[in-house]
């Protein structure tokens, strides 16, 4: 094809001409609605037993109020792959610098936005 | 003069002291310096040597006073006996009146003149106030007066207690005759009745307690007594010749009147006495006649009769008043079941809001109008309201009131011609019936879907609306029960964000993706959007590009989120260039995929699209069935399933060239109905289960009717659990180990570690 620049031009607009009437349906708009949640492997926090997507306890009981839409109640994963609300795990660390779960050692490995 | 002691007789100087002391008791002129001479006459005496003699001046003043009173009892109160009255004469009354005037007066200034005996010799001995506080002083007969008391002492013994009888009598007789005369007795005559009565206080006003003893022994009782006799047999009259609207009118007036004459005549203490006998009399003594046409007041509205009916119950306790009280709120009850029993068709909860309100609003602003606001009134118009609202047509159905109220708001959010001050007002108005409502979590449910729908589906009249009734419901409710509806609504603002930015994103890295895209990113939990079990779906191609475009952007903002697409409730416009006109037609994402396959061919069968489509045969019938009614396709069996052939029809001509396929989906079916009322049910035993355990946690052991009682009051923001449901709830925590009974009570739990 490289060879005969000219002839795929010319394949291309005849396409494009012919295509044009041919297509007999296009998609002109579209309303999509996705859902978003935490990327995690358990909905539930395991320190304070509330469904991740939901803010932690603490941040319940004091009516934290939304920052744009999401509560600064966020996720956090570790090392080991599991996750916990960042609330939950910040005060964890402070007794004790291992994962709940699993006794690894704890380190972040990234958290939620 | 001089000051200095000196000796003196008695006897040289009292005669003369004494004349001085007449002339000024009587109010007979006195010289200036006969006053002074006199004046130190009563110095001289108290401190005469060798020994003062202020206790004989004492004893031979208070001789004289006592003299002198009974002098003018004998010559001035008494002469000719009654005869004189009905000459025309001054009557007893008056004598009495002109005297005690006189008399009054002149004590007033013969104890100017004893002052030095006043404040040094009696003053000096006098109980001091603590001592007559406690009483630990018996009161020693011997004591000596400050003489102006003394006086009015003498007074009271020689000549009221001697008179009393009489004057009581004649005094009622005065009152008597001012009733008669409907309150037009002579002003002069009022003024001697009401200075009779008020000589019986102030012949006591010295006196730091019990002032008012002698009034009230005297001429209290026996008025009071004589009073409430004349209201009775005035009360009778009335009763014979009056219907009950005529009676309280009277009652009105009488009441009036005698509180006018009542500070026409008696001293300040007798009133609220002599206006709760009035009472006593006229109203508490006749209720049952005041109630016998209660209801049909009532019933009628008649609002004058009903304002009297107020006026006259008001100072009544208020447990006397529960008749009228309890007939009000069952007329507000019938008249509000009345205007929403019947009601029946589509718009049943606009109906059923709008009648309540009008209901709510007409007695609320009688009660304003006729009832003072009086909070007896308006807990009556809760309590009938809430009965109303509540009501379960039969005990198994369930009450619809929460479900109508939160689509009525559905109704007003919706994008209308009204406009938004209305739908203001008319949302604030509805927040009036949503508090009445005990399922609130109820209203909740439907609230949250009808929500969801508006803004997923772009119905919404005005977002600034929409928050102002989060804000609403927040303020009656509290943070926790908008806590959803307020996460969904930031998520539609910040979807709008998004997808600016995108756009943006798109041009900026010079993409352009064909079509015009708008998406909504809602965040899991929030949204109820039932079971988000995802439907198997292989997107078409056409799709693909602006969903891993909007993907890699979202990853790229956004770090440890995943996006799942909800299908089935997208749509979107498709244009149809296949026909004589072009046409574009708003669709469900699955039917445009559908559609989309007969891009490359004229005809399918079921089964093929849906293979291609890996959609299941519910879905593929949900969605194919509007196509097929539509007429862009046709079916070659009423059986859209298997080997049906699918064809596209090429004939389909349509007056419109932009039209919409309607979805299955948006209308609401009684199953999602049932559905919603079941979850609530769910929701409750959660919630009541977490109530009992955070109870029980924070008290340790509890009875059980403590702990019923303060699971209830928990409860309350959000729904009226029934006392079964509860016991179920404790049971299974017991079950569960998280909890357990007592073992030495049958009605006792203790929290369980």
């Amino acid at each position: 094809m490289a060879d005969d620049p000219e002839n795929s031009v010319d394949r291309t607009t005849d396409d494009g001409d012919a295509s044009k009437p041919e297509k007999m349906f296009t998609l002109k708009k579209w309303n999509a609605v996705a859902m978003w949640s935490w990327d995690v492997e358990c909905d539930i926090c395991a320190i304070c037993r509330v469904q991740v997507m939901d803010s932690c306890l603490r941040c319940q009981a004091d009516n934290k109020r939304d920052v744009m839409g999401r509560q600064d109640c966020v996720v956090v994963w570790g090392e080991c792959n599991h996750s916990f609300h960042h609330c939950c795990m910040s005060l964890w660390v402070k007794q004790n610098n291992r994962c709940p779960l699993c006794q690894q050692e704890w380190s972040i490995q990234r958290m939620g936005k | 003069m001089s000051l200095k002691p000196k000796i003196v007789e008695f006897v040289d100087v009292w005669p003369r002291l004494r004349c001085i002391a007449e002339s000024v008791i009587t109010l007979t002129k006195v010289e200036r310096s006969v006053w002074n001479t006199s004046f130190s006459d009563v110095y001289t005496l108290c401190v005469a040597q060798p020994e003062p003699m202020a206790d004989r001046l004492y004893g031979e003043t208070k001789h004289f006073l006592e003299q002198h009173v009974q002098e003018m009892l004998a010559k001035k109160v008494l002469i000719d006996g009654e005869c004189s009255h009905s000459n025309g004469g001054p009557d007893l009354l008056q004598r009495y009146y002109t005297t005690w005037m006189e008399y009054s007066q002149g004590i007033k200034y013969l104890h100017q003149l004893y002052i030095y005996l006043n404040q040094q010799h009696i003053k000096k001995q006098k109980i001091t106030d603590t001592e007559s506080f406690y009483g630990n002083l018996s009161s020693d007969a011997a004591e000596q007066m400050e003489i102006g008391e003394l006086g009015l002492d003498i007074w009271r013994l020689y000549m009221i207690e001697y008179l009393s009888s009489e004057l009581v009598r004649h005094i009622l007789e005065g009152i008597a005759a001012d009733r008669a005369s409907n309150g037009t007795l002579d002003h002069h005559r009022v003024q001697i009745i009401n200075g009779v009565i008020h000589s019986f206080v102030e012949v006591q006003d010295y006196k730091k307690t019990g002032s008012l003893k002698l009034y009230q022994e005297l001429f209290e009782g026996p008025m009071l007594e004589a009073s409430g006799a004349y209201y009775t047999d005035e009360a009778n009259k009335l009763l014979h010749r009056c219907s009950v609207s005529e009676y309280m009118q009277e009652v009105i007036r009488i009441l009036e009147y005698e509180g006018r004459r009542a500070q026409k005549f008696l001293h300040v203490s007798s009133l609220p006495k002599l206006r709760k006998e009035c009472e006593e009399k006229f109203i508490n003594d006749r209720l049952g006649f005041i109630y016998s046409e209660c209801r049909e007041m009532v019933s009628e509205e008649r609002r004058q009769d009903l304002r009297n009916m107020y006026i006259v119950l008001k100072p009544i306790p208020d447990n006397l008043k529960s008749e009228l009280i309890t007939t009000f709120l069952d007329h507000i009850k019938s008249e509000g079941l009345q205007t929403v029993s019947a009601l029946k068709g589509e718009n049943i909860h606009i109906a059923f809001v709008e009648n309540m309100l009008k209901v709510h609003q007409k007695y609320q602003e009688l009660i304003a109008d006729v009832f003072e606001n009086d909070s007896l009134f308006l807990s009556a118009l809760d309590k009938a309201c809430a009965s109303v609202i509540n009501r379960r047509p039969t005990e198994r159905q369930p009450c619809r009131s929460a479900e109508y109220v939160a689509k009525y708001c559905d109704t007003l959010l919706k994008k209308s011609k009204t406009c938004e001050a209305e739908i203001d007002q008319k949302l604030t108005n509805n927040i009036t019936i949503f508090k009445y409502i005990e399922d609130k979590d109820v209203y909740q449910k439907f609230y949250s879907r009808l929500l969801a729908k508006r803004l997923i589906h772009e119905q919404s009249q005005s977002m600034d609306a929409e928050e102002g009734m989060i804000n609403r419901l927040k303020q009656a409710c509290g943070y926790e029960f908008t806590n959803k509806l307020h996460r969904m609504f930031t998520d539609i603002s910040v979807s709008t964000d998004l997808n600016n930015k995108f756009n943006t994103h798109l041009k900026d890295s010079n993409v352009d993706l064909g079509i015009n895209l708008a998406i909504k990113v809602l965040q899991a939990g929030a949204w109820p959007l039932g079971s988000t079990q995802v439907i198997p779906f292989a997107v078409p191609q056409e799709f693909e590009k602006s969903i891993k475009m909007f993907e890699d952007y979202y990853h790229k903002l956004f770090s440890g989120r995943k996006l799942t697409w909800l299908h089935h409730m997208c749509h979107g416009e498709l244009k149809l260039s296949h026909l004589k006109k072009s046409y574009i037609v708003t669709m469900q994402t699955y039917q445009m995929a559908i559609i989309l396959l007969f891009e490359t061919c004229d005809s399918l069968s079921c089964r093929e699209i849906q293979n291609t489509l890996q959609l299941n045969n519910e879905t593929f019938q949900k969605h194919m069935q509007p196509i097929i009614e539509s007429k862009l396709l046709n079916a070659s069996s009423e059986n859209l399933a298997g080997e049906t052939r699918i064809e596209l029809n090429l004939d389909y001509t349509n007056k419109r060239t932009k039209f919409k396929i309607s979805s299955a989906l948006q209308k609401e079916t009684p199953q999602e109905v049932e559905h919603t009322i079941n979850s609530v049910d769910e929701d409750r035993k959660l919630f009541l289960q977490a109530a009992i355990v955070r109870i029980m946690k924070a008290r340790k052991v509890l009875k059980h009717n403590a702990l019923i009682q303060e699971v209830l009051s928990l409860s309350k923001v959000s729904f009226t659990p029934n006392i079964a449901m509860i016991k179920k709830c404790v049971e299974s925590l017991i079950d569960k180990q998280y909890i357990e009974r007592t073992a030495n009570s049958g009605d006792e739990y203790s929290y369980m570690a």
